[in-house]
């Protein structure tokens, strides 16, 4: 029987392919026994709803409570795609939040997450991808991913996947390389990220150029730089219309640019120009990176000699608001007036 | 006349039951007659609607007779009480009542009808009889409907379009509902995102610095380095410089010490050698390597025969000597 007068109760939930959710605090329970439940249509409702739930905070603190994590490392395992698929997603959710990432840790997740880098469905590796990112964002979790010795796997598998999940990837790649740039450096990082550096699509570019800077920093990694011929690649860069990566670009060759042979290679390169032009960049990362990959520069004589006749620009931003900016200036102003 | 029948003894139900068969109208006379006349007829007959003991009214404030038979005593007097002040007031109105006097005597009153016409007066009554006598049926039309005549007021009533369901007040909870939830899946989305962003943008901050601090580490070491190296080079040439000096010093300083050493080397060489026999006699040489230890075997030799002999006879002597002890040792326990 119709009446105009709608009613207050919610609508009933239609949807059939969510497991309806009990109230209040038999909910995880009840989709905890759900999960473990052989029959398969009934596993996939379950980890539906629980998705859904999962997003908001408290919720997610009662899973990993409940030690639902548990159920999920076994599901990860599962025969069918769908259950991985959202099973990875449930997963993915967890470690936006803080308590997810520590219950990551604490249940050794990245380990049975990381078996399923060989996964055919793309879904489920795009968000296994995406969780690790996650993990990695943080410095414990991405210590924990290099303990795993992950590392060099996932160098491995930059070169096989698809454009979004490649960017995942090298976002992983450098959370991961700025804890030990070690085991990147011993799976010939620097020469898969050249080719990375090359690419078209902006994000992937991003990722790779700032796993480039960490890649960078140990010594042996600035001497892979110098032998793979990197550097014209990044003075390439350094014109790039996005100022992350231009930034990135010039951190790498602040870097690289500390020993010798990096010197002289970025000063056959024709660093110089592009360096001068990014100082006046409004953005801070940019000029802070440009001027000490100058103030690096400026060590060896023959660039000192032609910076001289740019000291004036450096001057212009001694009088920058910002601190970092204001130091970088003096620095290089003091290295390239110094005479021995 | 109806008449009251006894209720039935069986009746299921329990419910008061009247009932009465139809009776013919009897004959009855024009006048009452007196009440001693009438015979009593049926037993118990009567008007229902007059029967006292049918309870009428209100039953809530009903004069119920006790239950007890012993009717009570004050009641009784009461009762009793009552009946004699309505006969004593009837009596009373009775005597007030004014009468006829009574005829004087010789006299009888007669009863005379003074009207104008004079009316028989008997106990016949006239009767004249009428008849009636319906007609056969006739045919019937059929009974029009009955239409009950027309009173009040004719009002219409119709549902406009519209008036039942606004379409526009109707959907706007709906709408609410819908834009309401999406609005807020949205925001929480956006939340997340931000959350993640801001928290991103912070370790993009800290990233800066730390790159920075780390590359001025970096270059301050690799400055630092260079330039020791410098020294260390510098510092070695200049180390070296000196020991090839003092390696020509030496040299030269050896070579005019050599040279003053071996001036008298010659002479001193011939003597030691003089002095260690290289230049000898041959004839002395030839005694002293071949004669000499030729005589000295012989020497040796005769010796040792001379030693053998003495040796043989030693032991001949020891022999006899133990041959006798073992005789004579018998003899002389």
């Amino acid at each position: 029987m119709g009446s105009p007068r709608i009613s207050e109760q919610l609508p009933p939930l239609l949807d059939s392919t969510k497991a309806p959710v009990a109230f209040g605090n038999r909910a995880l329970p009840r989709l905890s026994m759900d999960l473990q439940d052989p029959r398969l249509y009934i596993r996939q409702r379950a980890l539906a709803a629980l998705c859904d739930l999962v997003h908001d905070p408290e919720r997610a603190y009662e899973t990993i409570q409940k030690d639902s994590l548990e159920i999920l490392k076994v599901l990860l395992k599962d025969e069918d795609a769908a259950v991985r698929t959202k099973t990875t997603e449930v997963l993915y959710l967890l470690a936006t939040h803080n308590v997810g990432r520590e219950a990551f840790l604490r249940y050794n997740v990245v380990g049975p997450l990381s078996d399923l880098l060989d996964e055919p469905v793309d879904a489920c590796r795009r968000n296994m991808h995406r969780a690790l990112k996650m993990v990695a964002e943080f410095p414990a979790g991405a210590a924990c991913i290099v303990a795993h010795n992950l590392v060099h796997n996932l160098v491995e598998k930059v070169t096989m996947e698809s454009v979004d999940i490649r960017a995942l990837l090298l976002g992983t790649l450098s959370c991961c390389v700025q804890v030990n740039a070690i085991p990147a450096l011993q799976s010939n990082g620097v020469a898969i990220l050249r080719e990375q550096l090359a690419s078209e699509s902006l994000a992937i570019r991003r990722a790779a150029a700032s796993a480039m800077v960490g890649i960078s920093v140990p010594i042996e990694g600035k001497q892979r730089v110098c032998e793979e011929n990197v550097l014209p690649v990044l003075v390439r860069l350094l014109s790039d219309k996005d100022p992350e990566v231009s930034a990135s670009a010039a951190g790498t060759i602040m870097n690289t640019a500390v020993i010798t042979r990096g010197k002289y290679q970025a000063l056959e390169a024709g660093a110089i120009p592009p360096l001068l032009g990014l100082v006046k960049s409004d953005i801070r990362a940019v000029s802070a990176n440009a001027l000490r990959a100058l103030t690096c520069l400026a060590e060896a004589p023959p660039a000192r000699l032609d910076l001289l006749e740019h000291l004036p620009l450096l001057r212009t931003r001694l009088s920058h608001p910002e601190p970092i900016i204001q130091r970088a200036a003096e620095t290089a102003i003091h290295v390239i007036s110094w005479k021995p | 006349m109806t008449s009251v029948l006894q209720p039935h003894k069986g009746d299921p139900n329990g419910t008061y039951t009247f009932s009465s068969r139809p009776r013919p109208v009897q004959n009855r006379s024009k006048y009452r007659e007196l009440v001693a006349d009438q015979d009593d007829g049926p037993p118990n007959y009567g008007n229902i609607m007059y029967d006292r003991r049918v309870v009428r009214g209100n039953t809530y404030a009903q004069h119920i007779l006790p239950t007890t038979c012993q009717p009570d005593p004050v009641e009784i007097q009461r009762q009793l009480e009552a009946r004699r002040r309505t006969q004593a007031r009837k009596r009373a109105k009775e005597h007030f009542r004014p009468r006829t006097p009574e005829p004087l005597e010789g006299r009888k009153h007669m009863n005379v009808q003074t009207e104008l016409y004079l009316e028989e007066l008997g106990d016949r009554v006239e009767e004249s009889s009428v008849e009636c006598q319906t007609d056969a049926f006739l045919d019937k039309p059929a009974t029009p409907l009955f239409k009950p005549a027309k009173t009040g007021r004719d009002v219409t009533t119709q549902i406009e379009e519209g008036e039942l369901f606004n379409f526009d007040m109707e959907v706007r909870p709906l709408l609410e509902v819908l834009v309401g939830k999406t609005m807020e899946q949205s925001l929480l989305e956006v939340m997340e995102e931000e959350e993640l962003a801001s928290l991103r943008g912070q370790q993009r901050a800290f990233l800066e610095l730390r790159n920075a601090e780390l590359v001025e580490v970096q270059r301050l070491e690799e400055q630092e380095r260079r330039h020791r190296e410098e020294k260390e080079r510098r510092l070695r040439q200049q180390r070296d410089v000196l020991d090839r000096e003092r390696e020509t010093a030496d040299k030269i300083a050896a070579r005019a010490f050599a040279q003053q050493y071996l001036a008298d080397l010659v002479p001193s060489v011939f003597s030691s050698l003089r002095d260690h026999g290289f230049f000898y006699d041959p004839v002395e040489r030839d005694l002293e390597t071949d004669f000499l230890p030729w005589l000295m075997t012989e020497v040796s030799e005769a010796l040792e025969k001379h030693s053998a002999a003495r040796t043989v006879l030693d032991m001949l002597i020891k022999d006899v000597a133990g041959q006798r002890l073992k005789l004579y040792q018998p003899v002389m326990d």
